[in-house]
């Protein structure tokens, strides 16, 4: 076939079945065009054809004959669109940047051609429906797509909200699936079929074994890796290696698994391999069969569950008890998994998508002790928890490249991803609360059982003793082992389910107590920051003028408020090194951005001491001094310091000189000590658990259809209390995400195992539901900056409480609306049909 | 194995990739059928290969056929119209999540069983009319049988379009190496208007649960031609014959509008649906009016 590629031509000749984006990718060598769910849904692979926006991922390479393709590298980097999206932070990751830059340069040029004026909200989401992003940037896409239609960016560069945001709009930011190395080879996992059986088979050349032991305990389970030229050859022979399985009983569903009857998946000798969910060490744990109970964590627990019997015995008013539950949640990063190794006598390179590439330069050099390890993930896109720990995909690529002397590239596919790296557990929850208008929480008991598959971890009732006041409090978690894969931990891990059912109560006791829901939080709790929140929550006109009462009429409206805390925390050992280097000021540490703005919070930490000198951050390379995982929340308060410290260091240096005078000058700064010391006076891993719990509120409105069972989410106010904020635009943009990751949560998402083949159902994007841009609601951020002044640099991390309260907020709005209490969620429309007071 | 078509490729490249389809490909990319011609008796012959996003968007045919046009916008996203033609629209695989699941057999990969009769969900059938309990994906199938549309098929007579299923064992009931060519659609009513209308979570981008689709013809005050159908319940697209006539020779209202299913779910996951079913042939015909 012949092409115009870009404005040049190009000749190919495809096989049948070569989608338009492999050969973009590989034979054309531009990767701007990015993969995601291979099946049209997320709108990353879209590129130009003569002219019109098509999703490369289906489209057969060979319809390409005749035509001219644009992509984002085509599109160069001064259109309006990419200027807008550079100043107006419309991304985080990146990765689903080139989709929506490719499909918003269309839309614009139509509408200049066509149009006056500035688009509605609702056209610009209608033009881009077709396109995911997880991270949840939408409201600044949106704003982008307006302004740049609108002619703001016709003739001036754009200011970068973000360090890397010019690579990110022109697909020159590179990402580990765009890693390419001379002779590579790919690998391919073979998997087990069977959700619980004794495995026998015989490895094939470039290949290596990733079980160990025997015994397969889910379906989906790395039995072993293949190496092959293409990733189609190496699909092929993993698919016909043959695997003999010797079954054995299995319980998949969380309900037959508890019996017990059930057969049991870990004996007493391998319970201790049973993989964790949980970010650090976990809790002690008593095993009966596929149950492992925690300790209860309690606080005068015999008189809160005295208290908590007596209220249902005298059905007192402000007594509430409900089960709740929570589907598994699937990170969905919408890079997926995935990692280059390179092999060598003198050591071992490896490209992958981490959020920790320290922690896994640390595993790796204790795993394989190579003569060196250099780990590089210059753009990662997402993480959201699920990219913390050594995966599978690194394991195989680097056993491979050992194996094959090869650089060997493992890239999960979709159905891979959903499947097996990880996720949010399940939840089914026990809520006992007794509540008094004035007196404050009187008891509050909570036992929840995690649904995490073969992984222990589960850790939800346990945040109870952080959250309001200090009345009596009896909590205990567990965990429902099944064959199913293992969960991970998922940004606030524990947060979001616990908030679902302890913020509903809350909801519940004020409805039944005649309170307002606000007024009753601000008596309950004592964390001061909170209740500055609450303050202002109360004056909105939103609360103000919430509905009250039962409605009637097929939509309805309705006002929810919940709130959420979680632990603040840093890396202490953190290191900024800035060197000046040709006049510039180039910072390095070993951490890597997931989309979270980390370069932009280094770069304005140093911006406040050099105001008008060039910035360099470079990231993602495991050879500069030390920095953070990308997880915890913990970035910010970790880097923001040691930047600070490290340009004051260069400006002591420099003694009131130019930068210039400093060419060649290298300064390490490091992270301050908190006024008044930890919460924990120990790190765990470099990291320790700082003085007081970040704070956030959210106030959601919902409209509910009460036909069709549609739950539209209208507007979301949230209050965040975490200090100082280092950088504004990205920080209001992740608290967006959070927002929407949380609407995602409380309505589409949900993953689905079969019951008795534990093969995961909800494995492609159509049937694991991401939430979109025509379901982003008006949203306001409101920061709270008091009460860090005990940090250094006066701030914290915000990813993990900016996200917890959104769901449970969610639900109790569709409460005030409709009467109906969901203690399911998602909340499906058929859930909403059935559960909704007739 | 036999051969396969290949028309815009937006099913058919999924399945190459899950491995539910292994066989030849028959690319259509250049047979022409792209056309939109006026017929002799006033209607059109619409080519095979002709895009949704065309369906949706040409605006002599959201003229003459407003529920299709409505129809055809309303699926999938802008980029999947784009490229999604509507021969393949009509002849799509089922999205059941079993049979898109390699780990799976069932009766539409050569199977014995059904994997989802045992565990339906809330998106499975109301009606059960065949083994499949699936319900049929094609959206744009409902407009064209409210409007009478014909198939042209290459190696048989021309049939109507209501005749391509009728059967929840198959996805349609084209022999193997048939080729849809074309649909005609009758003469334009003029006055028709119409009301699309689908039952998701999300905003847009999502397979329905429930979908229903109207034309209603109102002269004088009274309706004098009626065509409704409804998605997402049966393993075929169900046109519902019995609430056409009602409606007929009546002046509308709603009253009129709001029908009552006389339907028993196969499923106790898919009760729902009925009400929902209803709602939605209720929004439509307020649509179309």
């Amino acid at each position: 076939m012949r092409l115009t590629f870009n404005g040049g031509s190009r000749e190919h000749d495809p096989a049948p079945d070569d989608t338009a984006a492999e050969v973009i990718r590989t034979a054309f060598g531009a990767t701007g065009t990015k993969v995601s769910c291979g099946a049209g849904v997320c709108g990353a692979c879209t590129i130009l054809v003569d002219g019109e926006p098509k999703v490369s991922c289906l489209l057969p390479a060979a319809h390409l004959d005749g035509t001219s393709v644009t992509t984002v590298e085509g599109i160069g980097g001064d259109h309006p669109v990419q200027r807008a999206f550079v100043e107006l932070d419309a991304l985080q990751c990146g990765f689903c940047t080139p989709g929506f830059v490719t499909e918003a340069t269309a839309f614009h040029d139509r509408w200049r051609e066509d149009r006056e004026g500035v688009p509605s909200r609702e056209e610009v989401a209608d033009a881009l429906s077709g396109h995911l992003c997880r991270c949840g940037a939408y409201e600044n896409i949106l704003t982008a797509v307006q302004k740049a239609c609108a002619g703001a960016f016709d003739d001036r560069e754009p200011i970068p909200a973000r360090v890397e945001a010019p690579d990110k709009v022109t697909g020159a930011a590179e990402y580990t699936v765009d890693v390419t190395l001379e002779n590579m080879l790919h690998g391919a996992i073979v998997r087990s079929s069977q959700p619980h059986a004794r495995v026998t088979f015989e490895l094939p050349e470039d290949s290596v074994r990733l079980l160990e032991g025997d015994i397969v305990r889910y379906t989906g389970q790395p039995i072993a890796a293949v190496a092959a030229g293409t990733l189609e050859e190496a699909r092929k022979i993993a698919h016909a290696l043959k695997i003999s399985y010797e079954p054995l009983p299995s319980v998949v569903d969380p309900d037959e698994a508890r019996r017990p009857d059930a057969p049991v998946i870990f004996d007493q000798n391998e319970r201790k391999n049973a993989p964790s969910s949980a970010e650090g060490a976990g809790f002690p744990a008593r095993w009966k069969g596929n149950v492992r109970s925690g300790y209860p964590s309690a606080w005068r627990g015999r008189t809160a569950r005295k208290r908590l019997d007596a209220a249902r015995e005298r059905n007192a008013p402000g007594y509430f008890a409900a089960t709740f539950t929570t589907a598994g949640q699937s990170h969905t990063a919408l890079e997926p998994h995935a990692s280059v190794a390179d092999w060598r006598a003198d050591g071992l390179t490896l490209y992958t998508s981490t959020q920790g590439l320290g922690h896994i330069k640390a595993a790796v050099a204790k795993r394989w002790s190579p003569p060196k390890v250099e780990v590089i993930a210059r753009h990662v896109g997402g993480g959201f928890g699920a990219k913390l720990s050594l995966g599978t995909d690194a394991v195989a690529a680097i056993e491979l490249s050992r194996k094959t002397g090869h650089p060997v590239k493992v890239e999960m596919s979709r159905a891979e991803e959903l499947t097996d790296t990880g996720y949010r557990p399940g939840t089914r929850t026990e809520l006992r609360m007794l509540g008094t208008p004035t007196g404050g929480l009187a008891a509050i008991s909570l036992d929840v059982a995690g649904h995490g598959g073969v992984s222990t971890g589960s850790m939800v009732a346990t945040l109870g003793l952080m959250m309001y006041g200090r009345g009596p409090r009896h909590f205990r978690d567990r965990d429902i082992i099944g064959n199913a894969p293992p969960a991970s931990p998922f940004r606030g891990p524990g947060g979001p389910p616990f908030a679902w059912a302890v913020e509903q109560g809350v909801d519940e006791i004020a409805h039944r107590l005649g309170a307002d829901p606000l007024k009753l939080r601000r008596t309950w709790d004592g964390n001061l920051r909170r209740r500055a929140l609450y303050e202002i929550a109360e004056e909105l006109p939103l609360w103000r003028e919430r509905p009250i009462g039962a409605q009637t009429g097929r939509f309805r409206r309705g006002v929810g408020v919940a709130a959420a805390n979680w632990i603040y925390t840093a890396d202490v050992d953190t290191k900024i090194e800035i060197t000046v280097r040709d006049g510039r000021i180039v910072a390095r540490t070993a951490t890597q951005d997931i989309g979270t703005g980390v370069r932009t919070v280094i770069r304005n930490a140093i911006r406040d001491v050099f105001d008008d000198a060039e910035i360099v951050v470079e990231l993602g390379h495991s050879g500069a001094p030390h920095g953070p995982v990308a997880g915890g929340s913990r970035s910010t308060a970790s880097v923001g310091p040691a930047a600070r410290d490290a340009a004051r260091k260069l400006a002591d240096h420099l003694d009131g000189k130019p930068v210039s005078e400093a060419e060649g000058v290298t300064v390490v700064g490091q992270r301050p000590k908190d006024k008044g010391g930890s919460a924990v006076p120990v790190s765990m891993d470099h990291m320790r658990i700082g003085r007081g719990l970040a704070g956030a509120v959210h106030m959601t409105e919902v409209e509910v259809d009460t036909l069709l069972g549609h739950t539209r989410v209208l507007k979301v106010w949230g209050g965040i209390a975490v200090g100082t904020v280092y950088s504004r635009q990205t920080a209001r943009n992740q608290c967006e995400g959070g927002i929407v990751q949380g609407i995602g949560y409380a309505l589409y998402e949900e993953r689905i195992t079969d019951p008795r083949t534990g093969v995961v159902l909800s494995a492609n994007l159509e049937d694991y539901r991401l939430p979109g841009i025509k379901d982003t609601p008006e949203m306001t951020i409101h920061f709270h900056e008091d009460g860090w002044d005990h940090v250094p640099g006066g701030g914290i991390g915000l990813g993990e409480v900016c996200t917890i309260s959104v769901a449970a907020s969610v639900a109790n709005a569709v409460f005030n609306a409709t009467g109906f209490r969901p203690l399911d969620l998602p909340i499906r429309p058929d859930r909403l049909l059935e559960g909704m007071p007739r | 194995m036999t051969a396969e078509y290949r028309a815009g490729g937006t099913d058919l490249m999924e399945r190459r990739a899950s491995g539910r389809s292994t066989g030849h490909i028959i690319d259509l990319y250049d047979q022409g059928l792209r056309s939109i011609e006026p017929t002799p008796d006033g209607g059109f012959r619409i080519g095979a290969m002709v895009t949704v996003d065309t369906l949706a968007t040409d605006p002599v045919l959201a003229k003459a056929y407003p529920a299709l046009s409505k129809t055809a916008g309303s699926l999938a996203t802008p980029q999947i119209r784009r490229a999604a033609t509507v021969g393949g629209v009509l002849l799509q695989k089922t999205r059941c999540r079993y049979y898109r699941n390699e780990h799976y057999e069932c009766l539409k990969t050569g199977g014995t069983g059904c994997p989802a009769r045992d565990n339906p969900g809330e998106r499975a059938v109301v009606l059960d009319v065949g083994p499949c309990v699936a319900p049929h994906p094609s959206s744009v199938a409902l407009a064209m049988l409210i409007y009478d549309a014909v198939a042209e098929v290459d190696r048989s007579p021309s049939r109507r379009v209501a005749d391509l299923y009728s059967d929840g064992a198959r996805d349609h009931l084209l022999e193997d190496g048939e080729l849809l060519t074309a649909i005609t659609l009758p003469p334009p009513v003029e006055g028709e208007r119409a009301g699309y209308k689908r039952a998701i979570s999300r905003a847009s981008a999502e397979w329905p649960l429930a979908e229903a689709v109207a034309h209603l013809t109102v002269r004088d005050g009274v309706i004098i031609r009626a065509g409704v159908a409804v998605g997402g319940v049966a393993a075929v697209p169900l046109r519902l014959a019995g609430v056409e006539q009602a409606l007929t020779g009546q002046p509308p209202s709603e009253e009129l509008f709001t029908r009552s299913l006389d339907w028993t779910a196969a499923f106790p996951e898919t009760a729902y649906k009925i009400p929902l079913a209803e709602t939605l042939i209720r929004d439509v015909l307020t649509q179309a009016l």
